[in-house]
């Protein structure tokens, strides 16, 4: 990773008068950490990191940060953000774009070919944080870990994070600049977690799910960490009508996992960031995959790769899949 | 809502129809104890005038301000009602109808399972109806024209009223002439008029008469918009002939080089055109088409040193360059009169229709016995081995029709007296002839038939009681071999010709004008009437009407009258000028839209566009539906996941409690 | 259970082709069970799938939605989008071990009122062999 290259591109970037900052990624307070980082002006770029801890998808911040009220007496500032994007967090601009939540033209996007992320929580289990600043890099296929003195060779497939293995698109789908060569697709491992969960009988299923819904606190971080999910106005925040309650249960837990994973069929571009943030374990992810599985499948459909793609959901083949229907 | 809601609750007996199987009492009580209900009552008929003062009497007494009534489908009464309550100044929208006889009463036997569900519904009923808001119908005009599909009997007809009422009348048919099948025939049943006589000149009205505009040999392309603002576009075929020049002589014809060598659509095949024709001699236009997939010259591209069509047309309208042409108008109201097809005699192989010579079909006995057909009206059969002047004959009856193997379960109402007719006509040319009827009841049932049947019987025409089931040749006859079923049996007759009395089926290129005009089909595939008994002209989509068979089987005096009907309807907006717009239509919520555009892509009447607008500083994109072409689906609102677009009386806000209300669950 | 678990079953049905069928199932006084309660909606296009957990959620054993064949929609392409839209929440419930047989869908035309009985019959035989969705019904709160 030339994270030399990465800055100058970042400081040039950032110095353009159409460019209102730069999203990136900087080293965290403690151990592992890592966060997010806005660039106004060349001198932050000096911050600026990106290595196999940078698993935090920036494209939430597209729209997260933007159209926020204007003060009175202000002018809306419409220069272009600029971002760094892994391949997954292509797909979420891409994505965006095709919903209109940016315009291709308003956003700079610096593509990361991706040569794969770690799951902070395995790292932090075998590799317990410490408060002696680590360094991580790639070495060959596997992580390296720095930290003092210490060099530790940490296997792919030791930490490698979920998301990661079953990654399909490893280059950023769209880019404007791009830093790095383009890494070599993996052999896409098996998606076990879902197949696990489909090879149950119903009853068993339902089982599962009940245990892992039960869990939710409706902290609703799954929510606000999905790039996608980005209405201001979130239908099952509404009082007038009311989808799901605000009673923390099982039935409205349910009603409310249902709902999130229903709304982003055909839209999720996979990027893990729902099931990386739920502070509960719920493994959200495998309701995601299954749908977008569902998608690819039977529908031939991949979201997120073709900014000028009909979104799914709003389109339709006169021969879809209806053999379920009576 | 700044209105307490005041509910009226009103549960019609039908009659016994509900009251029967549904404790109309105790849905009235319980309907009295549910939230903001004022009042509930139950009458023996509520769409009656003394029912509708009841609702109007109490919405001023109490001042209700929502009512519901749960009586039959609101397919039904729903306009009834909705009228009700604007006459006493309550909007009309502010109506829900519980449906407790189509979907209960009449379709469940346990009075206590149909009580039950039958309160259900009206808890449905009385969760929504609160949340609904009021509306005002809108009217746009309407443009004072009208569309006419087919230029059969039918559709000449309803252009010929439209266009004498003083409105304009486009006239499509896509073959080169007007007339239809009407045209084919020689005599009608029962009166024997010549069919060529009565039709000709309203054929030569349509195309004479100032307010119609004839496009023959054309077919519509593309329909969109509504009632009253129909864009039409139709293509005119390229006839390859200036019709401003062609005079209609026929020299064009006779020179061809492929003359009379192609079997006539018009004569059934049993006559030759050649590849420049007029499909018969009272073609109207008169004017001459080449067929593109015979003409040497358009299939090869060279037709010897040059077309002989051309050296032989004096006035010069033969044109090769001639192309496909797209026609666009707006009209207010569509008249599909499209017509039928006879069924394919060759479903029934064990008549052996494409074996031998001297088995025809109705039509073809038609063309056979007609004065203008291919043997200018001498009955000719050709036995196989020579042609002959037939002396036996039978006819078959319900070829096709009644018929389950075939899927035709319907009965087909002509063929008995085409049969009939065309029996007597034999015996009128050929009185020595013996004609024998095979029938499996002789159906007699219009104006005059019965009558007609006793004279072709008293004339000698036998009728034998069976349904044959095969037919096969010995020597130069045809053997019919059938069961009389009167006595029970068997029997080998011989003829030299026997007649299959085809039916009608709906027309194979029907799909073309169902995909169109979103039209539905009944079971027997014709098109489908909005309802059977009240409705019969009507489709279910507003300003789109039905006239002659397309809608099933006919005869002249019934379609002609069907057509009638359909032009009296059709010009009931035109003459209005207003066409009333449903009020139910999308609105987006702005402030929550996040301008995605999922709606735009969904809506299929591309009603809705993003519009910027400035929200807080920022300009932003968000969805606005014209409302002008909005129909109201609600596609849009499932789609969107802001839920920011909603159908107007089908909000989520008020689907959601009536969710609640059947799920039972409080 | 000593007596039949009767079910309960919201359905949703397009204005133009299957409550049109339904009011033709009565007017040939078609006979099928009770069970099943009709929300009429004027196209499936309108259903959004979310009715569906919503209904289950509310005390429905089983829901069912149908509108016009392919190729008949009144709106020309609403039931295409039900159709796929349905296809990915029935897939969603499947997976989160909801019985399928609790969701069905169907096509039934204005003019089919005896296709109409059958899918109900489905419907109500399908729920039954489900038995009561108690698990997942809506809890009071109380405090």
């Amino acid at each position: 990773m030339d994270l030399d290259k990465l800055r100058k591109t970042a400081a040039e970037v950032v110095s353009r008068d159409d460019v209102k900052y730069l999203i990136g990624w900087r080293r965290g307070t403690f151990g592992y950490r890592v966060a997010p980082h806005f660039i106004e002006d060349a001198a932050g770029v000096d911050e600026l990191i990106f290595s196999p801890l940078c698993i935090a998808n920036l494209a939430n911040y597209l729209t997260l940060t933007e159209k926020l009220p204007v003060p009175r007496g202000q002018e809306a500032d419409t220069r272009k953000v600029a971002l760094l994007v892994k391949g997954c967090d292509s797909r979420a601009v891409a994505q965006l774009i095709v919903e209109k939540g940016i315009k291709r033209e308003d956003v700079v996007v610096i593509g990361m070919p991706c040569p794969g992320m770690i799951d902070w929580k395995l790292l932090a289990e075998r590799y317990p944080e410490t408060d002696v600043a680590a360094e991580i890099g790639w070495k060959g296929e596997d992580f390296l870990l720095i930290r003092g003195e210490e060099e530790i060779t940490i296997p792919r497939a030791e930490v490698l994070a979920e998301k990661c293995r079953l990654c399909r698109h490893p280059n950023p789908v769209l880019s404007d600049i791009t830093i790095g060569e383009a890494v070599e697709p993996w052999a896409v491992a098996e998606d076990s977690g879902v197949a696990e969960i489909e090879a149950k009988e119903a009853a068993e299923r339902w089982d599962y799910w009940e245990e892992q819904f039960s869990k939710c606190i409706r902290c609703y971080s799954c929510r606000n960490a999905c790039p996608l999910c980005y209405c201001e106005d979130c239908i099952l925040d509404r009082l007038d009508p009311i989808w799901v309650n605000r009673a923390v249960n099982f039935s409205e837990n349910t009603a409310f996992h249902l709902a999130r994973a229903f709304h982003l069929a055909g839209r999720c571009v996979e990027c893990g960031e729902c099931e990386r943030v739920c502070p509960v374990g719920i493994p959200l992810g495998k309701l995601n995959r299954k749908l977008a599985r569902t998608v690819r499948e039977e529908y031939g459909f991949e979201p997120g790769l073709d900014p000028e793609a009909e979104p799914f959901q709003a389109s339709f083949k006169p021969d879809d899949p209806e053999e379920f229907i009576l | 809502m700044t209105e307490k809601p005041k509910l009226g609750v009103y549960v019609c007996h039908c009659g016994i129809n509900i009251s029967a199987t549904v404790d109309v009492e105790a849905v009235s009580d319980y309907a009295q104890g549910l939230p903001n209900v004022v009042v509930a009552r139950n009458y023996s008929y509520m769409c009656s005038d003394p029912g509708q003062l009841l609702i109007k009497d109490d919405i001023k007494e109490y001042g209700l301000n929502r009512i519901v009534v749960a009586s039959c489908s609101p397919r039904m009464h729903e306009p009834t009602f909705r009228k009700a309550l604007q006459e006493v100044g309550l909007n009309p929208y502010f109506l829900e109808m519980a449906n407790i006889r189509e979907q209960c009463s009449w379709v469940h036997q346990d009075r206590e399972e149909a009580t039950a569900k039958a309160k259900n519904l009206v808890a449905a009923a009385v969760a929504k109806v609160r949340l609904l808001e009021p509306l005002a119908p809108r009217e746009v005009d309407a443009e004072p024209a009208a569309l006419v599909i087919g230029a059969g009997i039918a559709g000449i007809q309803a252009s010929l009223d439209i266009a004498d009422a003083g409105f304009k009348v486009y006239l499509v048919e896509q073959s080169p002439s007007v007339g239809g099948r009407m045209a084919q025939l020689d005599k009608t049943f029962p009166t024997l008029d010549c069919s060529a006589c009565i039709l000709t000149p309203k054929m030569v009205d349509v195309a004479n008469h100032p307010n119609i505009e004839l496009l023959a040999y054309s077919e519509v392309e593309e329909v969109s918009g509504f009632v009253g603002n129909f864009e039409v576009k139709v293509r005119r075929k390229a006839r390859y002939v200036d019709v401003s020049k062609c005079t209609g002589c026929g020299d064009c014809a006779e020179a061809c080089r492929l003359a009379n060598r192609f079997p006539s659509e018009f004569d059934e095949g049993m006559g030759k055109r050649s590849a420049i024709y007029l499909p018969f001699p009272q073609a109207v236009p008169a004017k001459y088409t080449i067929d593109p997939e015979k003409c040497l010259f358009l299939t090869r591209g060279r037709c010897g040193k040059s077309p002989k069509c051309v050296d032989a047309c004096k006035p010069g309208a033969i044109d090769f360059e001639q192309k496909d042409e797209i026609v666009s108008f707006k009209v207010g109201a569509i008249i599909v009169a499209t017509g039928f097809d006879v069924f394919d005699a060759n479903k029934k192989p064990e008549y052996g229709y494409s074996d031998y010579p001297n088995v025809i079909t109705g039509l073809e006995m038609e063309r056979l016995v007609s004065a203008s057909g291919p043997t200018g009206g001498e009955i000719l059969v050709d036995n196989g081995e020579e042609k002959i002047v037939p002396k036996e004959i039978a006819f078959i009856q319900c070829v096709g029709s009644r018929d389950q193997s075939v899927g035709n379960e319907y009965c087909s109402r002509v063929c008995c007296m085409y049969t009939a007719k065309q029996a007597h006509l034999i015996k009128d040319k050929i009185p020595d002839a013996t004609v024998k009827v095979y029938y499996i009841d002789v159906r007699a049932f219009g104006k005059g038939f019965e009558e007609f049947y006793d004279r072709v019987r008293r004339e000698g025409i036998r009728y034998v009681r069976g349904n044959p089931s095969e037919i096969f040749k010995e020597g130069n006859k045809l053997v019919v071999k059938v069961e009389d079923t009167l006595t029970a049996t068997p029997r080998e007759d011989k003829f030299d010709l026997v007649v299959l009395a085809v039916g009608l089926t709906p027309r194979s290129d029907d799909r073309k004008i169902i995909d169109l005009l979103r039209l539905s089909q009944s079971p027997d595939r014709f098109l489908m009437e909005a309802h059977p008994k009240l409705r019969p002209v009507d489709t279910a989509s507003d300003g789109i009407f039905l006239a002659g068979c397309c809608q099933g089987p006919k005869d002249i005096p019934d379609t002609v009258a069907q057509a009638k009907g359909a032009a009296a309807s059709a010009m009931i907006p035109l003459a209005r000028g207003k066409v009333a717009i449903d009020a139910q239509v999308a609105e987006v919520i702005e402030d929550t839209c996040r301008g995605c555009g999922f709606c735009v892509s969904i809506c299929p009447y591309s009603a809705i566009e993003l519009v910027t607008i400035n929200r807080m500083g920022n300009m932003v994109e968000v969805a606005r539906v014209n409302e002008a072409l909005c129909k109201g689906c609600g596609s849009c609102s499932a789609g969107c996941l802001s839920n920011s677009i909603q159908p107007r009386s089908f909000r989520d806000r008020q689907i959601l409690p009536q969710i609640a209300a059947l799920g039972g669950i409080e | 259970m000593s007596e039949q678990f009767k079910p309960n079953i919201v359905a949703f049905l397009c204005n133009w082709c299957t409550y049109a069928g339904a009011d033709l199932a009565g007017t040939s006084r078609i006979q099928y069970p009770a069970n099943v309660k009709i929300i009429r909606v004027m196209c499936s296009g309108r259903v959004n799938p979310l009715y569906v957990v919503n209904a289950l959620q509310q005390g429905a054993d089983g829901v069912l939605i149908s509108g016009c064949h392919p190729g008949d929609c009144h709106y020309m392409e609403g039931n295409y989008y039900a159709r796929r839209r349905l296809k990915l929440l029935k897939e969603l419930l499947e997976f989160t071990g909801v019985d399928p047989r609790r969701f069905n869908m169907s096509w039934v035309s204005a003019s089919e009122g005896h296709k109409w009985k059958e899918v109900v019959e489905k419907a109500v035989e399908d729920a039954i062999a489900a038995g009561p969705f108690d698990q997942f019904r809506r809890r009071q709160i109380g405090w």
